[in-house]
């Protein structure tokens, strides 16, 4: 697989954490990801959940972030001098530990995907709006949200490349 | 106003991407302690927006678009919030993606992010349903 254009760390964060702070001027809305995928599940369900608080109108602007991540991501791929290519790999590191057949991967990226679906909603929202977003309000709820979610995530991947390699 | 957050997600995709949060390995590398790049972009976007934020309070400022007041406030603590966040860092760990990344990485052409996106949508309709389900057992309660 070829490689995309990454800049440091620092470098990164920096122009991500002013980001945030341009979207908030622009538009005043705090930065988030996850809340987005149940405006997706309101165009389907009839469910009270999805019709009230955030989700009182599903077509809005969280709506259209979404949308626009992928675009990002395109951009970002065709303007870092790599040829275009559709793959199922998932790096070097994660394609030595995961089931190698397409249906088995599948199976076990959307029982991940829920975890992480669910998780968000009974978090009460993910990387962006907890750590990036509600870390820098100095929201103490985030900063134990963003606690939970290195714990997690250092369990889950120590498991997997100890037991799996 | 909504139309705006097309090019505004593109931007921040574009963003997640050139700090190598849309690089798998870079997920591997981070839980396994062998390379700290996430965690420094976590970080420095944590210290630029601290004061970023702070500044716009202090002026009081007004969203350029819509000219409202911009809210600036914190995310309540709930009691389903830790263990959410360990079952959100579980699969973020698993899938090597959150729920931002993920969607970007579609559009780098990773197409087993796909799979990743669809568990999410399902896990995001089931917590729908089981909050339903909650407020009418507790409605129900004597």
């Amino acid at each position: 697989m070829s490689d995309l254009v990454v800049w440091s760390g620092p470098v990164g964060g920096a122009v991500i954490g002013l980001y945030l702070v341009a979207q908030y001027w622009l538009t005043g809305t705090p930065l988030g990801c996850s809340t987005g995928y149940g405006n997706f599940c309101a165009m389907l369900s009839r469910a009270r959940y999805f019709r009230t608080g955030d989700y009182a109108t599903w077509n809005n602007w969280r709506l259209w972030f979404a949308l626009g991540l992928p675009l990002g991501g395109a951009v970002a791929m065709l303007t870092s001098g790599i040829a275009p290519e559709l793959t199922l790999s998932m790096g070097a590191l994660y394609d030595t530990v995961l089931p190698s057949s397409p249906i088995g991967r599948t199976a076990y990226l959307v029982a991940g995907g829920a975890l992480i679906g669910f998780g968000a909603r009974m978090a009460g929202g993910c990387q962006s709006g907890h750590s990036i977003n509600g870390m820098s309000l100095l929201n103490l709820p985030s900063l134990v949200a963003s606690v939970g979610f290195f714990i997690g995530g250092i369990v889950a991947v120590q498991a997997l490349f100890r037991w799996m390699r | 106003m909504k139309y705006a957050f097309l090019p505004l997600g593109a931007l921040f995709g574009f963003l997640l991407s050139r700090a190598g949060a849309t690089t798998y390995d870079y997920y591997a590398k981070l839980f396994l302690f062998e390379d700290l790049q996430l965690v420094w972009v976590i970080g420095t976007a944590v210290v630029v927006g601290i004061p970023g934020l702070a500044l716009l309070k202090r002026a009081r400022a007004r969203a350029l678009l819509t000219g409202e007041p911009i809210e600036l406030r914190g995310k309540p603590m709930t009691r389903e919030l830790p263990l959410g966040a360990v079952m959100l860092g579980v699969g973020w760990g698993l899938c090597a993606a959150c729920p931002g990344t993920v969607l970007t990485m579609v559009g780098e052409g990773k197409l087993s992010a796909l799979a990743t996106v669809i568990g999410i949508a399902l896990g995001t309709y089931g917590y729908g349903v089981w909050h339903d389900a909650k407020r009418v057992r507790s409605s129900q309660a004597p």
